[in-house]
């Protein structure tokens, strides 16, 4: 056997078995890592330029006039790299470290636990319960924020620690109650039938549109999107949590809220939104695996979209505000949204 | 006609009501301005507000009409502007006679305008732009060949003249201003064409 034979099928293998091995290119690719640095990108640029709009600004327009600033991001991506990472030397060391990046890596196993597609060749895990699994692991990553803010040991940081810890207890029932409104109508928690069963046309969005609003909230919640953006507000607490980050974990962090805020949209629009709806995934690579998660990956770009622009349009809650919505409001309509979906499913208006 | 009031039942007095219009009236509000923005941040180097023949900006001293009265430097309430001695020659006797001239000190001018004012023969004037640098602080004690050039107006140069009006609709809104010189001398021709 010669030796371009020998090295093309060890890349062959790694191909097929390290690149396109359904749980490595979920997490890695799309919609994993590399698809959501390239969004989130894309997000926090259209969160800025949207924001500009409303509010009679420019936004970033300096460094690419023709483009509106589109390379902003980029450049300040370069400047987080190379900046230097400054560790206090009363903070927690190893904490204060593996936080951030425990926080981002627990931030994308959701993607591990979705179907992209309908065909079982390219599951990453057995999709029987993944609805479930989904949602429980995207509870996992706000409780090493709260951990690196109190590893910063500083005012500020345990300050804005003990809100997002607050805002935590809130929103996750909200956002799994709501999430789950979806199991009533559909009879399972298998993503791919609920999915499928969106083919019809009726999606549960239209068909429960409550749930979803509850959903989007949380999401909102979650990720201190705009109204509530309570643990890392600027004009109270120098930069909340993360206030003692500098360089790239600082970065770490202002990424891993989009990155949850991304794979709760990809949740949302799977659950809600139809997935890959309107078209039918046929077997092969292409047709059966890259267009129905692209397809999956624009709805989800729509919903984060949404997200980002409510920025410029709300200001900020104080946290007695957000708690006393979440908990006097959000989880009542949240129940009701629950009780809609099992009202729907006794009637028979199922999609 | 005066105007009359109108009284409106406001939809925000009960709880549902209030969440329902104050959420979808903040989010229709920010979709209109997302699809047409009002954008009013000047874009400063490449573009200037064009300021009108009565703002109060450099001071330039024409040397011909003035009776050296030292009216502007004694109104001067910065002490900004100083009498300077110099030897010049008289155009009806010949004569070399010394006479004073004001020069001015940008370090410590306020731009109010009271020496032109108070000059009696008009021989200061004001350029309508200050966007102007200097090297350094010695550079902003002017002599008297400074003075009595108009500063150079870099940003004209690069920049778009814009301006600031009022919109009923949509409250101030940027514009382009014309060209400079072009419609006030066909404005100026038109009279003169009318006149004769």
């Amino acid at each position: 056997m010669s030796g371009i034979q020998v090295l093309s099928d060890i890349g062959w293998g790694i191909l097929h078995y390290i690149i396109f091995y359904p749980p490595v290119y979920q997490y890695v690719i799309i919609p994993g890592f590399a698809a959501a640095l390239i969004i989130v990108i894309f997000i926090i640029w259209f969160e800025r330029k949207a924001a500009a709009r409303v509010q009679m600004r420019y936004g970033p327009l300096e460094i690419s006039p023709r483009t509106g600033g589109a390379t902003q991001l980029i450049a300040d991506l370069l400047r987080y790299t190379v900046q230097e990472i400054i560790v206090p030397a009363t903070a927690d060391f190893l904490p204060f470290i593996l936080a951030p990046n425990i926080a981002v890596v627990l931030a994308l196993l959701p993607m591990v636990a979705v179907p992209m597609t309908s065909i079982s060749e390219y599951w990453p895990i057995p999709m029987g319960y993944s609805l479930l699994i989904a949602v429980a692991l995207s509870t996992l990553s706000p409780i090493f924020i709260v951990m690196l803010s109190w590893a910063s040991n500083n005012k500020f940081a345990v300050v804005g620690g003990l809100r997002e810890s607050f805002v935590i207890v809130a929103y996750e029932l909200i956002a799994v109650i709501s999430l789950l409104a979806a199991t009533p109508m559909t009879g399972t928690f298998n993503m791919v039938t609920i999915v499928n069963d969106q083919l019809s046309g009726r999606w549960l969005g239209l068909l429960n549109p409550i749930a979803l609003l509850t959903a989007f909230i949380a999401v909102l919640m979650s990720t201190s999107g705009f109204p509530f953006e309570i643990p890392d507000s600027e004009s109270e607490l120098v930069a909340g949590p993360y206030t003692e980050y500098s360089g790239l974990m600082y970065g770490l962090n202002m990424g891993a809220a989009y990155i949850r805020r991304w794979a709760f949209s990809v949740l949302i629009s799977l659950v809600f939104l139809g997935g890959w709806a309107p078209y039918r995934p046929t077997p092969g690579l292409v047709t059966g695996y890259l267009v129905p998660s692209l397809i999956v990956t624009v709805k989800a770009i729509i919903v984060m979209a949404i997200m980002s622009f409510l920025r410029a349009v709300y200001g900020r809650y104080r946290l007695d505000q957000a708690l006393s919505l979440a908990w006097e409001v959000m989880i009542p309509l949240t129940l009701a949204a629950f009780g809609i979906s099992l009202a729907e499913a006794y009637f028979g208006v199922v999609p | 006609m005066p105007a009359r009031p109108v009284i409106k039942r406001s939809p925000r007095v009960t709880f549902l009501g209030r969440a329902i219009a104050g959420n979808l009236g903040a989010l229709i509000v920010g979709v209109k301005y997302f699809i047409d923005p009002n954008r009013i941040t000047l874009l400063y180097p490449h573009e200037y507000i064009k300021l009108r023949q009565g703002y109060r900006g450099y001071i330039v001293l024409k040397m011909d009409l003035c009776i050296s009265c030292s009216s502007c430097a004694r109104i001067c309430p910065a002490r900004a502007m100083k009498m300077l001695p110099v030897q010049v020659k008289d155009k009806k006797t010949g004569r070399i006679m010394k006479k004073k001239y004001p020069v001015i000190n940008y370090n410590r001018c306020i731009f109010c305008g009271y020496c032109v004012d108070v000059c009696p023969t008009e021989a200061l004037y004001h350029v309508p732009y200050h966007d102007i640098v200097y090297f350094n602080m010695a550079d902003m004690i002017l002599t008297l060949e400074d003075i009595q050039k108009e500063p150079e107006f870099i940003t004209a140069k690069e920049g778009v003249p814009v301006k600031y009006v009022y919109d009923e609709k949509r409250g101030l809104v940027k514009v382009a201003a014309e060209e400079e010189g072009k419609p006030p001398q066909q404005t100026e021709k038109s009279k003169e064409g009318e006149t004769a």
